[in-house]
């Protein structure tokens, strides 16, 4: 049986776009609820399990989207330049390594 | 004309003018009340909980904790309960028959006649009451966290709140509510309960409900009403702040999604337990009293993690419905279909593949990586009010914060008895 794996949505505000645009990424993002531009890092279990213990504030919604959600926006300014850096979005162990 | 509450009883208001007030506390104990138990006071003094007269006794507990309902038989679901420590009682010196004022923020707020005091096994009630005794979930730690020793006796107001602004117009009691339905002219009323800034998912909730409740009625004069009734309780970090919940529930009438002929947004004093069933049947009783005829339950209704099935509620309220003067109304999800264009409903739509659903939580945290949901998802006028609240309200965010919490001017205050 395939693995689980959970989303975290990086949502693109213009700042960020900029950025892809920048590094010649912009098609990474995904075009989600009417219009917002996302890109999408999957954690699987042990990575969740991780996330969620380092980052008290960050919530699974289990019961609507099967998402990570709430990491503050730091985290995430973090993860999106982790992503532009490396050029993928294939960043959680990486990212982790620190925590 | 008497208004009847929830059990068949007269919803009567225990509150004492000043003058009486003043004559009845003279000379009496003074008994400081943490922000749970003063919410409670409130609730019971204005008939939310009707037909509670007070702070359970020990045979209503049992009575709830074994039968889900009050020691009469009139169907409860959630123990109200006022506790102190052993060694506080005997500080204070009180005892079966005494009177006392309860005081909060350091003025009277009301009289207890205090008429038993008693023990109770706090894990017994929290395996009645959630279904589980683990310290985890949130009603079993408010549970746990009660003193030793409860007391159960009747509440009378000395000393009407003060509601500060921006919440002055939400805070409804029943009998001023019924009033008002009276003039509107609503012969239903369909509750959205709530603690959440509203998305569109919840719009369509309630758009949804409001259609549901309808049903048969005529069409030429607007007879149903959508009643916000947000819980305005103990926060926690994260949550929306108390100010964007209300005002932004209020701006969906404001902005022209709904109107005055079918919305209106009020608020209760409550500290959620997330009983899940149970607390959905608590919904029911406060707003039959609040004089609604109809209540929305969407999937897991006040649930939290995965103690609960998201449909033990609605199996709960089917089993005692004859004994309820409410109906449920059991609604499905909104998400969105990009192949439709629209938020629709997962019993509508068959675009299964391309469903995208949301959540509150998704929402806010599309609010903190600083990104403007579309209108579709989340209204300009609601996000707008969002981020002024955050400025007006919040110190800078939409979203509780320590500062928040320490510095926040409270929903209410309890003035000196002049």
């Amino acid at each position: 049986m395939a693995e689980e794996r959970y989303p975290i949505n990086i949502w693109v505000n213009e700042e960020r776009y900029e950025k892809l645009k920048e590094a010649g990424l912009a098609e990474m993002c995904e075009e989600m609820l009417a219009g917002l531009k996302v890109i999408r890092v999957y954690a699987n279990d042990a990575q969740k399990d991780k996330i969620l213990k380092a980052f008290p504030t960050a919530k699974f919604d289990s019961a609507t989207t099967k998402s990570i959600e709430l990491l503050p926006k730091d985290v995430k300014d973090k993860m999106f330049d982790l992503i532009v850096q490396k050029k993928s979005v294939d960043i959680l162990d990486e990212f982790l390594s620190n925590y | 004309m008497a208004e009847i509450g929830h059990g068949g009883k007269e919803i009567v208001e225990r509150i004492l003018e000043p003058s009486e007030a003043k004559e009845k506390i003279k000379g009496l104990k003074q008994i400081p009340i943490r922000s749970q138990i003063a919410n409670e006071v409130i609730d019971i003094a204005y008939g939310f909980f009707c037909p509670l007269e007070g702070f359970m006794s020990k045979a209503d507990l049992d009575s709830v904790c074994k039968n889900m309902r009050l020691a009469s038989g009139v169907v409860w679901s959630i123990p109200i309960l006022f506790d102190m420590s052993e060694s506080e009682i005997s500080d204070y010196g009180i005892k079966a028959g005494d009177s006392v004022v309860l005081t909060y923020q350091d003025n009277p707020l009301a009289l207890f006649e205090i008429e038993e005091i008693y023990d109770y096994d706090k894990k017994a009630i929290c395996q009645a009451v959630y279904g589980t005794t683990e310290e985890k979930h949130p009603g079993c730690a408010r549970t746990y966290a009660y003193k030793d020793k409860f007391i159960g006796g009747k509440i009378t107001l000395v000393n009407r709140p003060k509601i500060n602004p921006p919440f002055e117009p939400y805070f409804i009691p029943p009998l001023e509510m019924r009033k008002k339905f009276k003039e509107k002219g609503w012969v239903r009323v369909v509750a959205h309960q709530t603690r959440n800034v509203p998305h569109t998912g919840h719009e369509w909730l309630m758009k949804g409900a409001w259609l549901q409740t309808y049903g048969e009625l005529s069409i030429e004069k607007p007879l149903v009403g959508v009643l916000v009734n947000a819980i305005i309780g103990e926060k926690r970090k994260g949550d929306y702040i108390d100010e964007a919940i209300i005002l932004c529930q209020d701006e969906l009438r404001k902005a022209g999604y709904f109107g005055d002929h079918n919305h209106m947004t009020s608020l209760t004093f409550w500290d959620m337990r997330y009983a899940g069933p149970k607390e959905a049947v608590f919904h029911a009783i406060l707003r039959t009293n609040l004089g609604l005829t109809h209540h929305m339950y969407g999937r897991d209704h006040a649930g939290v993690g995965t103690y609960y099935g998201p449909y033990d509620a609605h199996r709960l309220l089917e089993s005692i419905k004859d004994e309820l003067n409410i109906t449920p109304v059991y609604s499905m999800n909104w998400l969105y279909c990009p192949h439709c264009g629209e938020v629709t409903s997962e019993g509508l739509c068959n675009h299964r593949d391309e469903w995208q659903k949301f959540s509150g939580t998704v929402i806010r945290s599309i609010v903190m990586d600083g990104v403007k949901p579309p209108r579709l998802i989340f209204r300009p006028e609601v996000f707008d009010l969002v981020m002024e609240c955050a400025e007006k309200y919040g110190f800078g965010s939409p979203f509780v914060t320590d500062e928040y919490l320490k510095n926040r001017t409270p929903v209410f205050s309890v003035p000196p008895l002049e």
